[in-house]
């Protein structure tokens, strides 16, 4: 006999509500009811525990062992499990912040569901980066199966549209593959030996290989066709195929099985098609936008393209390099814009941008940082007034379009971010070798640099002399990982926002600058340290995985960490957006959810580890 | 009403009811419950067994037909719900409509129960050494009562522990006509709020609620004689 009240009570929360109901009445009948008045103690840290906890009703406080964390559990949340997992004794201090009724389940039964059940298994991990992990894997889950828009997620072969394949071998002359793509009717041909693909043909190739060049229709295809090309294993996703096509600007893409036995060909036409409107709609708006005021009036539909894609279940990483893909975009247009009516530029020039734009980590709400990095041969008198100008325009331009003026004028409009390149160097020098502790955390938004238009040897030859001068140079080393572990995860404000009883009206989270930032600086002093030419804070932390810094499970946390608090940033700036908001990076506590309560915590945690670690391993100057 | 300290300690008035109820239980199934000694009166309340109990019925008087009981045992600081009972009982007479009504027990479900006697045994046959709690325990006192007159013409005397009768000696406040009420009180007490009305979930809702009240008593070294109810 199941106990009706209990039952209905587990079947309202997770993990339980997944449990069969036949399991749901056992356990109804397994719990031990008990009350704790506010500000009893529940659990002891560092003793023995032999129950598994779940509020009924009122609300606890976990005090997380040796942090100044503490955690909020309310009504059918769980606590106390860590201990009978790991078999040892408790961490955490566990109060009652109100009156509260708790269900009890003692370890044996605890263990026995762990063991038996997967999806119990699953929620009631010991370790919060395994917590962490589980949570970005069923926010992706849950919205591909929550029928939004998971038209991203589909494998790409669901979406190659011919149905068999036409191949021609390299043996083939030109002629007789121009007359097989003819007959059928395909502009581009595979080139298989046996079924593995070897090469591929386009039109294109056929016009201006073999046509303008006059090349005998007998020669063999294997002269013209693109050997070896870049194709895509038909699981990926399509979103995969989106960025491959993007970054390579191809518009065809051969799609393999598992013996690399080609499947089809999957074409940019058939990947819009499934889209509709699409990031990539937005940047090729911005392309040809024929004005400043264009390019503005196209970059408007950021907002509607964080929000469509939020909806499509594109991970934050993604959605990410979409954004910025935007926002490279209205920077490439503005000053081809601004070139065609003030001529070309009379020394070769380079547009570096820093920060977000340069990691392809941009959001919605982003400023602009940038500066022009001049070739050494400019003449300040004869040259000055055009990069001047051309800078106002830029910026100007980038202003309206929603990228708003840098509020620290990093912005090629300041003089100090419009020079040569020997200044620049000279600058950097300057930064690394007599580094200034109270400027520090000011400069290191300099370090992430990348050139977006113009001559970017220039940015490529500063970055490279940059990053060996901050390798070699421990002292540097020593104050960038001091000030970054200086980044203060929101501990005190943690609390408070926790607690909801002690909340002040108008406490925001600022996820930019208490989650995200800190991941960057880790990211950020890990490049710097082992040279790393990575910009981009994933690819940074891919990278020093596997160092004497950073151990790969290590890397692995802080990369879930990174998806799991921008992801729930973007999440936050859709719904902005659908409100008629402008996207930031600020959020009223009270709008998360449980969920992201639960793991934001857990993020904290990780952060808070990897920030002590580069403290201990670079802070004294130490590489 | 002012309840004052529990006065059978002093008159001996309900050990005399409990040894002449043993004398008429010989050969009936309650023989046992009565062979067994009760608490005594300065046993701390920890270290008491409880069942929280309460039933359901067509009405208020001894004649009332049992329809449902509902128990469980716990102690001073937890429920154990492996012990928690709810039994449907096999209605004697047509139902009373406000009993339909009010506790939503159909006559077909209730023809669906067991036996009065079957339950009254397995209920009694736990009972021996422990302490009943239950919201104006008195109703339950003497339904429990009745019942085992009617089944087994043998009075039944137990110790009771009231949680109304608790709640107006621990926290005397000014209260509106239907303040002590189980409900009224558990919301008071931060309990959540309950479907209400069958016997076991009744049963539960009135054992967290002695746990909540002991919570906020907050005295140790309880005793029995401290917390039973007035005969």
């Amino acid at each position: 006999m199941e106990i009706e009240e209990i039952l209905a009570f587990l079947q309202r929360f997770n993990p339980f509500r997944d449990l069969p109901a036949e399991v749901l009445g056992r356990i109804s009948r397994q719990i031990e009811i008990r009350y704790f008045r506010t500000g009893t103690t529940i659990i002891e840290a560092d003793e023995d525990n032999a129950h598994f906890n779940i509020v009924r009703s009122g609300a606890v406080e976990l005090r997380i062992g040796g942090t100044e964390l503490s955690h909020r559990l309310g009504e059918g949340l769980c606590f106390g499990y860590p201990s009978l997992l790991r078999g040892s004794r408790t961490r955490n201090q566990v109060i009652a912040l109100e009156d509260s009724l708790i269900y009890r389940l003692g370890k044996q039964d605890f263990l026995a569901l762990h063991e038996k059940h997967p999806v119990f298994r699953d929620f009631f991990q010991a370790d919060e980066t395994q917590r962490l992990r589980k949570a970005v894997e069923s926010l992706r889950n849950a919205r591909d199966g929550n029928g939004g828009h998971p038209m991203l997620a589909v494998p790409v072969r669901d979406l190659l549209r011919r149905k068999s394949v036409t191949f021609g071998s390299p043996q083939m002359t030109i002629g007789e593959c121009a007359g097989l793509m003819a007959e059928a009717d395909v502009s581009t041909l595979p080139i298989c030996e046996n079924t593995r693909l070897v090469g591929i043909v386009t039109d294109k190739d056929l016009r201006r290989r073999a046509l303008a060049r006059q090349m005998p229709h007998d020669r063999p295809i294997s002269d013209i066709m693109t050997a070896d090309p870049i194709t895509l294993p038909e699981r990926e996703q399509a979103l995969s195929a989106k960025l491959i096509m993007s970054r390579h600007n191809i518009h065809h893409l051969p799609v393999v099985g598992d013996t690399d036995a080609i499947i089809g060909v999957l074409s940019a036409n058939d990947l819009l098609t499934r889209l509709g409107m699409n990031a990539l709609h937005v940047v090729a708006e911005i392309s040809e936008a024929v004005s400043p005021e264009a390019v503005a009036q196209a970059a408007q539909k950021l907002d509607q393209v964080i929000v469509y894609l939020v909806d499509s279940g594109v991970d934050a990483d993604h959605l990410a390099r979409f954004v910025s893909a935007i926002g490279e975009a209205a920077h490439k247009r503005l000053l081809q814009l601004a070139e065609a009516e003030l001529g070309p530029p009379p020394v070769p020039y380079a547009l570096v941008v820093f920060g977000s734009l340069a990691r392809q980590e941009q959001a919605g709400g982003s400023d602009q940082d940038n500066g022009f990095v001049l070739d050494d041969s400019y003449d300040p008198d004869a040259h000055g007034a055009y990069f001047a100008q051309l800078a106002q325009r830029l910026c100007d331009g980038l202003n309206s379009a929603g990228y708003v003026y840098c509020p620290g004028d990093i912005m090629a409009t300041n003089d100090r971010w419009r020079q040569p390149l020997s200044v620049w160097k000279k600058c950097y020098r300057d930064w690394i070798d007599n580094p200034d502790p109270d400027n520090i955390l000011n400069t290191t938004i300099f370090f992430d640099m990348r050139a977006i238009a113009g001559a970017s040897e220039l940015v490529a030859d500063l970055r490279s002399e940059v990053l060996q001068w901050s390798s070699a140079n421990r002292i540097f080393l020593s104050f960038v990982g001091r000030a970054a572990a200086k980044t203060r995860v929101p501990l005190g404000f943690f609390r408070n926002f926790l607690l909801e009883h002690d909340e002040q009206e108008g406490d925001v989270l600022d996820l930019k600058h208490q989650a995200i930032a800190p991941i960057i600086d880790i990211g950020r002093v890990h490049a710097l340290a082992a040279d790393l030419e990575q910009v981009s804070t994933v690819e940074r932390l891919q990278k020093a995985a596997d160092t004497p810094h950073l151990s790969e499970s290590g890397a692995a946390d802080l990369l879930d960490c990174f998806e799991f608090v921008r992801d729930t940033r973007f999440r936050h700036q859709a719904r902005q957006i659908r409100a008629g908001q402008k996207p930031t990076s600020n959020l009223d506590p009270k709008t998360l959810s449980g969920f992201e309560r639960e793991h934001l915590k857990d993020a904290f945690k990780v952060i808070k580890t990897h920030l002590d670690s580069i403290s201990r391993s670079h802070a004294g100057g130490i590489s | 009403m002012k309840l004052s300290a529990p006065r059978w300690l002093t008159q001996g008035l309900w050990q005399r009811r409990w040894n002449q109820a043993r004398e008429q239980s010989a050969g009936t199934p309650l023989e046992a419950y009565y062979s067994n000694t009760l608490p005594d009166p300065d046993h701390l309340v920890d270290d008491i067994e409880i069942i929280a109990l309460d039933f359901e019925s067509d009405g208020l008087g001894t004649d009332a037909a049992l329809l449902e009981a509902g128990w469980t045992g716990m102690n001073s600081r937890a429920i154990d719900l492996s012990t928690a009972h709810r039994e449907r009982i096999a209605a004697l007479d047509p139902l009373q409509e406000v009993a339909v009504t009010v506790h939503r027990i159909t006559d077909s479900a209730a023809a669906e129960g067991r036996p009065e006697r079957e339950v009254l045994d397995e209920l009694t046959g736990i009972l021996s050494g422990k302490v009943l709690l239950a919201h104006f325990a008195r109703i339950e006192a003497g339904f429990l009562n009745a019942a085992c007159y009617r089944q087994y013409g043998t009075p039944f005397v137990g110790q009771y522990i009231c949680t109304m009768e608790l709640e107006e000696r621990w926290f005397p406040a000014p209260r509106t006509a239907d303040g002590l009420r189980l409900g009224k009180l558990r919301a008071q007490y931060g309990l959540p709020q309950y479907r209400a009305h069958d016997g076991l979930t009744d049963a539960i809702a009135c054992g967290e609620l002695f746990l909540a009240q002991i919570a906020r008593r907050g005295s140790p070294n309880l005793k029995l004689q401290d917390v039973v109810m007035g005969a």
